[in-house]
Order: structure tokens, then sequence, then C-alpha cells
């Protein structure tokens, strides 16, 4: 029987179904980031905008220490980050696909559950863990492990990566979890049989094969956790402050300067798509050894 | 039927307070303060949207919500970070869409001195609870002009040191003092760069703390670096800040809120109050303003007379934790709440420090002296150092 190929709609027929999408992508991220980049062009004096055209509040990014140091930073928790979540995502989504493969939907299930409940909820719930009278420090006390709290478990940038880790996990399990549950068990099988150790195995068959939802779930937290600036607000104290705290105060109250916040989170935006993509560059060519 | 419902507040507000009598006494706070509306403004030019632009928390959700009910009033509330925003918004096309806004006095007092139109000249006629304001209200510099009253306040307050009394016996004299390593890992500050650096300022010996040069900022920018190595914590907002004690994660707070005292209370820890000797402590008061243009005035001047009563007013402090503008609504507070405040400040005319002292920096530069933007580009610096 001649396999009949799905007729095609035509470029018109494209065109509509993409329209939905498009259109929305256009109104709620296109429209809103044109705005944006235009105020970054434009001038604050006083309590008013003036539409000009400058390069002013670019040349101050490029010239203060202060902006430097605190993107240099906010990279840093980012990769940090996702450096973390991505291999305990890959080591779930592994269990998940290959060892508790009958519990996998209600390992799943309950990963999701936590997303249910309010982002605030989750950092504050990280609080109560973290803190100074806090679970982990009350535990070690109670063990006799520790004299005094361990202050830098909370309120310093090990405190933002610990959260973010943990608030981010569950959306990194995602994309890894989809790309694992197309390899076959045969793969690994097969290699196994011809004599292929654990470690090699995962690294020329698994990883290669899972790797579209790897580089997914990198960009993911990477960019969630760069873009971030409530958690380092809550529980990042004196040390844990982060580029979006900073373009934050540029939206709010006296002294607020909406071009400068404008191109400070154009500038964000440009260095953290600029990593993104220079790592999937990399990804690939490691990809092809 | 005035007296019925000031003896049931009594009674409901005298008692000692927990987190579910707070919560009972705010309630029954609400219904009462609707009886005692009574129908005032049933005179039917009422209904219909009232634009409100503001603080969160001073529109009075709890306290007007029967009276909007019943007058068929449509509050559509946002709400501002800080008060300049209503400024934004008012000449980025809110004119003619804004009613009532919410404005601190320091900000208040810099669009009078400007002549910057925002906000009309009240009718007082239309407000007679204004008649029951403290004294120190009623001739304030930052709400009148020319014989005309811009602003009805609602709550009124400092920022003084909070303190674990566990920890410490009291406040050193000076902030600066902060920076003895004692302080190591305790202290709180709350993320707002005027009130902090104006304390600082203050304490190297600037004489008006919120008109810095250069030099000044850097002076007291250098003074609170020194402080920095004991800062456990940036509070995201006042309640934050008391979170952070009550977990026992910092035990002192600077540039605080006496209301955390109270908070802590319900949560069974023990905070106290007070401020060092020399450096003081800054005052703020917001006020309701009706904007120019307003498209919904006869709604707008009948809900700043209903928040204004007495009854409402109370409930409105305790709600928000601050200190009660008209004088009768004082007597409905518990003690706690009037423990809070010094009160002798508002009774006497003028509001004495309230009048005298100014925070928030222009937004411009002037002179020598710098804009508000340098003072946050120098708090952002201390938070990243």
């Amino acid at each position: 029987m001649i396999e009949q190929r799905p007729r095609s709609s035509g470029r018109g027929g494209v065109a509509l179904m993409l329209a939905p999408g498009s259109a929305f992508y256009l109104l709620f991220f296109g429209v809103p980031m044109l705005s944006l980049f235009v105020l970054s062009f434009w001038h604050a004096e006083g309590f008013d905008l003036i539409p000009t055209f400058s390069l002013e509040n670019y040349g101050k990014i490029a010239t203060s220490t202060l902006y430097q140091v605190i993107l240099m930073r906010t990279i840093g928790v980012g990769l940090v980050t996702a450096a973390i979540t991505v291999p305990l995502a890959f080591a779930l989504s592994y269990l998940m696909r290959f060892v508790f493969e009958r519990r996998a939907q209600i390992i799943l299930q309950l990963l999701l559950i936590s997303l249910f409940s309010g982002y605030l909820v989750r950092i504050y719930a990280w609080r109560t863990i973290l803190g100074k009278q806090g679970l982990l420090n009350s535990t070690l006390g109670w063990l006799g492990l520790i004299d005094h709290p361990m202050d830098f478990l909370i309120f310093s940038k090990f405190a933002v990566i610990v959260t973010l880790v943990g608030l981010l996990l569950p959306l990194a399990v995602l994309p890894i979890y989809s790309a694992m549950s197309n390899i076959s068990r045969d793969h690994l099988e097969i290699a196994s049989d011809l004599g292929s150790r654990r470690f090699y195995l995962v690294r020329t068959i698994l990883v290669p094969m899972a790797m579209p939802g790897i580089t997914t779930s990198f960009a993911f937290t990477f960019l969630l956790a760069a873009g971030d600036f409530v958690t380092p607000n809550l529980v990042g104290g004196s040390q844990g402050i982060m580029i979006g705290n900073v373009i934050a105060d540029q939206f709010r109250g006296t002294g607020a300067n909406w071009p400068l916040g404008a191109a400070l989170a154009f500038v964000t935006v440009c260095c953290v798509m600029l990593i993104v993509a220079a790592i999937n560059r990399v990804v690939r060519w490691v990809s092809r050894w | 039927m005035n007296d019925m419902i000031k003896q049931v507040l009594d009674n409901r507000l005298h008692r000692p307070m927990n987190r579910r009598r707070f919560i009972q006494g705010a309630a029954g706070l609400t219904t009462l303060t609707v009886l005692g509306a009574g129908g005032a403004f049933a005179d039917g030019k009422l209904g219909g949207p009232l634009n409100f632009f503001g603080y969160d928390g001073e529109q009075g959700p709890n306290v007007t919500k029967d009276f909007l009910a019943k007058n068929g009033i449509q509050l559509n509330a946002a709400f501002a970070g800080a008060a300049d925003e209503t400024l934004t918004r008012f000449k980025t096309g809110g004119r003619g869409s804004m009613d009532i806004m919410t404005m601190n006095k320091d900000f208040q007092r810099s669009i009078i001195d400007a002549k910057v139109e925002l906000f009309q000249p009240l009718d007082l006629s239309r407000i007679p609870n204004a008649a029951g304001l403290f004294a120190g209200f009623k001739d304030a510099n930052w709400l009148n002009r020319d014989g005309k009253m811009y602003g009805v306040p609602m709550i009124w307050g400092d920022e003084p040191c909070i303190w674990n009394p566990a920890k410490w016996n009291g406040v050193p004299d000076r902030y600066t003092d902060f920076a003895d390593p004692k302080y190591k890992g305790e202290i709180v500050l709350l993320d707002d760069p005027f009130g902090n650096i104006w304390l600082f300022a203050k304490s190297v010996g600037v004489k008006d703390p919120s008109s810095l040069t250069k030099a000044d900022l850097d002076k007291a920018v250098a003074a609170m670096m020194t402080i920095k190595p004991n800062v456990a914590a940036i509070g995201a907002s006042l309640g934050d800040m008391a979170d952070i004690m009550i977990r026992g994660d910092a035990s002192m707070g600077l540039g605080g809120w006496a209301y955390q005292t109270i908070i802590a209370k319900q949560k069974g820890t023990t905070l106290v109050v007070g401020s060092p000797k020399i450096d003081d402590r800054f005052f703020w008061s917001d006020a309701y303003t009706i904007a120019i243009d307003a498209p919904n005035l006869d709604n707008a001047y009948a809900f700043i007379d209903f928040i204004t009563a007495p009854e409402s007013n109370a409930a409105l402090a305790t709600e928000l934790g601050s200190g009660a503008t008209v004088e009768k609504a004082y007597d409905l507070l518990t003690d706690d709440m009037k423990k809070l405040y010094d009160y002798s400040i508002v009774r006497q005319p003028g509001a004495g420090i309230l009048s005298t002292q100014t925070v928030v920096p222009k937004q411009e530069a002037s002179g020598d002296i710098v804009g508000a933007q340098a003072w946050v580009e120098a708090w952002q610096a201390f938070k990243v150092a």
C-alpha cells in the first residue's frame, strides 16, 4: 500500500495556522520589548521622560564599575545555578526513565506539585530551612555537629544559589525527561552487552541523545536564574544582590531612571543570550567529537 | 448611635491583642465603621467608579468595603511604589482618569513648592470630618498653601531602631556606632536608599541630610560601608524586616517600624523600639489628595470624608500599624497602638518635627546638591560592595 502523505495546505494555510501564535508573541513580547528598547535611548529629567536619541545610558553602563560588577556577578550566579541544576535534573530524569520507570509518573507529579505553591511561598520555605534558627542549623546543632549556627547558609550568594536550584529543578527536569523518553532501553542494553561501562554508556549514548533536552534545560535555568530579582531580594541579604534588583530600582520610586533601567535590561538580555548561544555552539562542537 | 458604636469599639479594641483578636477587631471595625457612616452620603450623587492610585493598603480595603458597597462605588485601585509615580502616571495619560492619590509629606511639599499641577485644593466643606484632625495636621506646611489645604493625612509615624532585648540593652548614640564588630551579622536594614543615607548623613554631621553635595553623599556612604560587615540582611519591606528579626536571623533593625514590635508580639517574640540619643530618627506622614480634573469628584470627597471619621481612621491606623491622624480616633486605639507613637508631636500646631524634617531628596540635581538618582546609585553601590 502506498503511504499517503498529508496534503499540504500551502503557504497561506501555514501562515494562517501560525497567525494566532505570532500575534500573541508580537503583542505580548514584541511590542513591550520594542517600547523598552526605544525607552533606553531616552533621557530622564526630573519627573519627566524626554524622548530623544542618546547613547548616554549605554555609555554609563559601559563605564560604570558598579554595573559591570553586578552584571558579572549575575552571570556567575546564573551559570553556577544552571551548572548544579542541570546535572541534578539529568540524574533525576535518568532514575525516572530507566530505574523507577513504573513510578515515573508519580515522581514527576510530586515534582510538579511544588510548582503549584506560590513562588514567594517556596522562597520563604527555603528561608525557613536555611535560617540561623532554621531546619538545617537546628538539626545540625541537635546532632551536635555544630556549636553555632552557620551564618553563610542564609543571606548570602550561597543561599541565592541553593534557593534558585530548589525553585528551578522541577522546570529543568521536564525537557530532559521528555528527551530521555525517546531513548529506547534497547540502545543502552546493546551497548552494555557489547561491554560498555556505565560512564562510557552515559557519555556516548545517553547524553548525546538527550542533548536537546539538556540544552533547553540549561537555557531555562540560566535565563530564569540570571533574570530573577525576588530570590536575591529575600535570601541574598547584603551579599546576594543581582542585576534584576538594580534594574527594579530604576523603575520605582524617587530617583528612578526608566531609560537607564531599560538600557540595563537590554544589556542583560544581550549578555545572557550571547552566553546561551555560545554554550549551544560549544555543546554542538563537543557533540561532533 | 455613635455612642453605641464607640462603646462596642471600646470593648473590642481594648482587649489584650493576639493574632485572632487583631483579625476579629479589624472585622468588627469594618462593620461598625459602615454602621457609623449611617447614610451620610445617601444623597443620590454617589455611585460608579472611583479611581485610586497610591500606596497599597491606604485605600483601606477592609475599612471601606461596606461603605463602597452601600453607596454603589466601584473602587479601582492601582498602586504606586513611591509617591512620584503618581506624577508620572498623571503626566503620561492619567490626567482626567485619576481621582484619589496618596502621597508622602516630602513629595507633597515639593509638588506644592514647585507649583506642579497634580492635585487640587480641597473643599473642606465637603470633608466635615477633617475638622477632627489633630491640630498639627490642620496647619501643616506640607499640606497647606495660601490658605488652601491640599491633602487630608490618614496616617503618620517614624522609623526608629527595633531590636531584640534578649541580645541588646539599647542602641548606641549614633548610627555610625553600629560599625562596632559586636553587631556582626546582627543588623537588618530596609531596602530604602533615602532613609538609610539620610540617617548616616545626619550621623556624620551633615546639617541638612536631605540636601547632599557629592562630598556629603560620599561621606555618608563611607560611614555606611563601615557597618556593612555587620549587616546580615536588607529587608524587602518593613514586614519582611520584621520577619527576619522574628526568625532570629538578625537582632537589630535600623530605620524600622514601631508596629514590628506588635507583629513580633503576636508571634511570641519580644522586640523593643528606640532611637540613637544623638542621631534620633525620621518621621513621615501620608495624605489623601484629589487629582486635578478628577472625573469622580463626589465619590472622592465622600470616600475621604468617610475614611477620616474617627472610627475609620482608628481602624485604618490599626490595620496599617501607624499613627492615627484624627484626635478622636486616638481614643479608639488599643493601648498597644497608643504607645507606638509620640502623639504630642501632632497635637502641637505645625506638627513640630514633621514639618521641619525632610527626608526625601529633590529629584533633580541643583547646583552642588546631587539629585535623587545619585542617592539611588550610592545605595546600589553599598548593596553591591
